[in-house]
């Protein structure tokens, strides 16, 4: 069977459609921000939220981190098992700094918090890796 | 007509220069505004270290203000090194999780010693004097900037206190607009 422009076989063409729709379905954007606060250099509080992007981002994808994959293509168990390198590869992408320390009557309070603005992230899930990269704003 | 006020002028020039002269050596006095209230007294002290001419605004300036000279050169990039220190919280499960929480608490720590010292602090100051005595001094300081970048050179711990040593390098073009 040949196509109205009598080139490319229609066959070739579905093939062709299928692979694209299952790279396309393997591949997600997620929307992740992180802070964490140090009240007298102790650490009080922090939280890591990840949430599945509901509709598409915008951006191009700056800095890489590559994990290995899991077996169930599960983005926030990924994250959970290689939580230290992520954070690690969060601190690299810039991170919002407030500090405020009081000093009353020679007693010093001090609080810092450290913040990843919600930020999206392309994941793409591969047989070995995963790749994960960061939607810089143009 | 014309004579006066071109003596006018040259009076005006002469007082310039002789204010000129004087204000060369001067060294900026500090204000200080005090008020005095018998029983409860707030203090908030504000410290001017410039002192306006109104006659002749040009050619006054401050003697540090000559040797201002770019800290940021365009061929040299500039390295800022900081240590931070991180404490382990009393309540934890195993020697792992205090060495984490310590390092995370540390990297806060060197994160804002390194926006102190590129961004710079904002300090404020407030005594409450009461009965000619003082009962309160407050100092606050707080200092907010975005950090990219920085790398963690070296990590030790050591009787529960944890320190991060951290480095940024800040080139010209980082700032360049």
């Amino acid at each position: 069977m040949r196509s109205r422009d009598g080139n490319h076989s229609f066959t070739l063409r579905l093939c062709t459609i299928i692979i694209l729709s299952s790279f396309a379905l393997n591949a997600g954007e997620y929307l992740i921000s992180y802070k964490y606060i140090v009240k007298n250099d102790v650490l009080f509080n922090e939280s890591l939220d990840i949430s599945k992007s509901m509709k598409k981002c915008r951006g191009i994808p700056a800095q890489t981190l590559i994990l290995p994959a899991n077996e169930q293509n599960n983005f926030v168990k990924l994250i959970s098992h290689h939580r230290q390198e992520f954070i690690d590869y969060i601190h690299q992408l810039g991170l919002d700094i407030r500090s405020k320390d009081t000093t009353t009557n020679n007693q010093i309070n001090s609080t810092t918090i450290i913040t990843l603005k919600t930020t999206c992230f392309k994941v793409d899930f591969n047989d070995n890796f995963v790749k994960i990269s960061h939607l810089k704003q143009p | 007509m014309k004579y006066s006020l071109i003596l006018i002028s040259l009076l005006y020039m002469t007082a310039c220069a002789a204010q000129e002269k004087k204000a060369v050596p001067e060294v900026p006095v500090n204000k200080a505004e005090t008020i005095a209230v018998p029983n409860n007294t707030t203090i908030n002290v504000t410290y001017k270290d410039e002192k306006k001419s109104k006659m002749c605004p040009a050619k006054t300036q401050h003697p540090m203000t000559k040797q201002k000279k770019d800290v940021l050169s365009i061929h040299e990039p500039l390295i800022i090194s900081v240590v931070g220190q991180g404490v382990a919280p009393v309540n934890t499960t195993s020697p792992a999780q205090a060495y984490a929480l310590a390092k995370r608490a540390a990297t806060a720590d060197a994160y804002r010693l390194i926006a102190e010292k590129v961004k710079g602090v904002s300090v404020d100051g407030q005594d409450l004097i009461k009965n000619m005595m003082v009962k309160r001094s407050t100092v606050r300081t707080s200092v907010q900037a975005m950090v990219r970048n920085a790398n963690i050179v070296e990590t030790t711990f050591k009787d529960g206190l944890c320190e991060v040593e951290m480095e940024i390098t800040l080139s010209h073009s980082d700032f360049a607009q």
